[in-house]
């Protein structure tokens, strides 16, 4: 296809918007409806991860040393937790009188029953360890459980489990969700168009009889597809921000942003949005157009 | 040079449209292709321009079997060929410039050689001043020129006809067929599909009648029947 011949279908792209205007925002309207619902399940999702990301961090493990455990093995254990930065987010060491006054403060109004208690004696030096994914759990146990001086590594199993199976689904869902709404959107947005190229296929077939290329034919229609549902992503981009940056001040005013349980800033969401969203409406828009020309091509 | 050999069209509803035609057509000629409705006339029409394919037997232009050839190369040959129909096929939307326009920007012509050939084509087919109208502006008559103004905009060899001047008072028509004479006149060769029995007449070009799918008579400078004052013997020529 020459140059001249490229320009022309870029120009009948444009017009196609134009000559058509009910059936342009009927497509735009429909894709944007099912890019806010992809976007919706993309806020939630990413949410769903990054608080699931937040809680398999909160000291899940807590190793206990032996009560007669040398300064050497407390060394040895900080130094493998400091070595493996792959699984090991940050971990914490306590002394037995740090675990005395936590026990004490949990105690609250009955603590006054430990004044006289021996610490140093019962209560050994504790590592509480915040680990990367909680998938890594049982590696990481494992590993510590075979280190010199270490008594025994607690992780709250179930809480683990949950949160990997959970992460597991939630990304399973938003894959197998993002993967249908595409397609319902690629049949309704071809069965959309095909009403606008039924009302040109007289003109597809005098170009079909003047001798135009299947390619020549299909570039405006795909051209005007692809503006439709970039008007559409900019759109659902918007309504999305917009109504997301309301949610976010209303549910973390009184939350602290640092929480386990925050939810992901609008700034963080906002390019991943505007992405999948152009990438979609584009790609939906383009293909759905050149779908429904083929029926009349082939003259 | 057309040329039709032994074909064979049988249609998926199982219509038998052609059974095994043969004939062939000089470069420069001018042909009538007669019959009633349903006898195979437009079926021919459609295999010369690869809308269809003959169930058997092959149809040649310039020695290149076109039946066969790949479906890449159908709009190659379309460039080649110009088409004119009973209804018009204008683009409402369009004007008259960018209807016959466009037929040349399909072949990637520059801008500045379309206007020029669209300003000759205009001019040959009377329609010079209407350039900037719409199709609904014009009268019949002045849209089948149109039509014919964009099947020369490419310079074809072959001006296929499909019943040009059936929606067209008497009057109308003669003044078309005269601007397809004249085409035909500079060499372009033009096959003409029609049910005008008057116009055949008059013109005595030759004549390829069609009935139930087979050539019943292929006669030069004939008219639409064998009554009217032809030699029986051309009418007998096959």
């Amino acid at each position: 296809m020459s140059i001249r011949a490229f320009t022309n279908s870029v120009r009948e792209g444009f017009q196609g918007i134009l000559r058509h205007p009910l059936v342009t925002m009927a497509s735009i309207t429909t894709i944007l409806l099912m890019l806010l619902l992809m976007s919706v399940f993309v806020v939630f999702s990413s949410n769903a991860r990054y608080v699931m990301k937040n809680v398999g961090q909160q000291p899940p493990i807590e190793v206990y040393m032996q009560l007669e455990g040398t300064e050497e093995q407390r060394a040895g254990i900080s130094a493998f937790l400091t070595a493996d930065t792959e699984h090991v987010l940050y971990f914490e060491v306590a002394s037995p009188e740090q675990n005395y006054i936590e026990f004490k403060t949990n105690l609250g109004s009955s603590s006054t029953i430990l004044d006289n208690f021996d610490y140093n004696q019962y209560l050994p030096y504790t590592f509480q360890v915040q680990l990367v994914d909680p998938a890594y759990a049982d590696e990481v146990v494992l590993h510590l459980e075979a280190l010199p001086g270490v008594s025994k590594v607690m992780q709250e199993r179930q809480v683990m489990l949950f949160l990997t199976q959970s992460t597991k689904w939630v990304n399973v869902g938003t894959a197998t969700a993002f993967v249908v709404l595409f397609l319902i959107s690629l049949f309704i947005i071809s069965n959309m168009v095909r009403i606008s190229v039924y009302s040109r296929a007289t003109e597809i077939t005098i170009m079909k009889y003047v001798g135009a290329t299947n390619s020549y034919i299909r570039l405006p229609y795909i051209i005007e597809g692809a503006i439709v549902g970039l008007v559409s992503a900019i759109c659902a981009w918007g309504i999305t921000c917009l109504a997301y940056g309301r949610l976010y001040s209303m549910l973390m005013a009184k939350i602290d942003p640092g929480s386990f349980y925050a939810l992901l800033p609008l700034s963080s969401l906002s390019k991943g949005i505007l992405l999948i969203c152009t990438f979609c409406g584009i790609l939906i828009g383009a293909f759905g157009s050149g779908v429904s020309v083929r029926k009349y091509i082939k003259v | 040079m057309i040329r039709f050999d032994n074909v064979y069209k049988t249609y998926k509803t199982g219509t038998d449209a052609l059974k095994g035609v043969s004939f062939k057509i000089e470069d420069g000629e001018f042909v009538f292709i007669i019959g009633q409705s349903g006898s195979g006339k437009s079926t021919i029409i459609k295999l010369m321009t690869r809308e269809e394919r003959p169930t058997e037997g092959k149809v040649y232009i310039d020695n290149y079997a076109i039946s066969s050839m790949s479906r890449t190369l159908v709009p190659v040959l379309r460039r080649h060929v110009g088409m004119i129909f009973q209804d018009f096929r204008l683009i409402e939307s369009k004007n008259i410039f960018e209807n016959i326009a466009f037929a040349g920007e399909i072949v990637g012509m520059s801008r500045k050689k379309l206007i020029q050939t669209v300003d000759i084509v205009l001019s040959v087919v009377g329609l010079r001043n209407k350039a900037s109208a719409f199709p609904k502006e014009l009268s019949g008559g002045e849209q089948q020129r149109v039509a014919i103004a964009r099947a020369m905009v490419n310079d074809p060899r072959l001006i296929l006809a499909d019943e040009p001047t059936g929606n067209l008072d008497p009057t109308t028509s003669e003044a078309i067929m005269a601007l397809l004479e004249e085409i035909n006149r500079n060499g372009t060769t033009v096959v003409i599909c029609t049910h005008d029995s008057n116009l055949v007449d008059r013109m005595k070009k030759r004549v390829i009648e069609i009935a139930g799918g087979e050539i019943v008579r292929d006669a030069r400078d004939s008219g639409y029947t064998c009554a009217n004052n032809i030699p029986q013997e051309q009418c007998e020529e096959l």
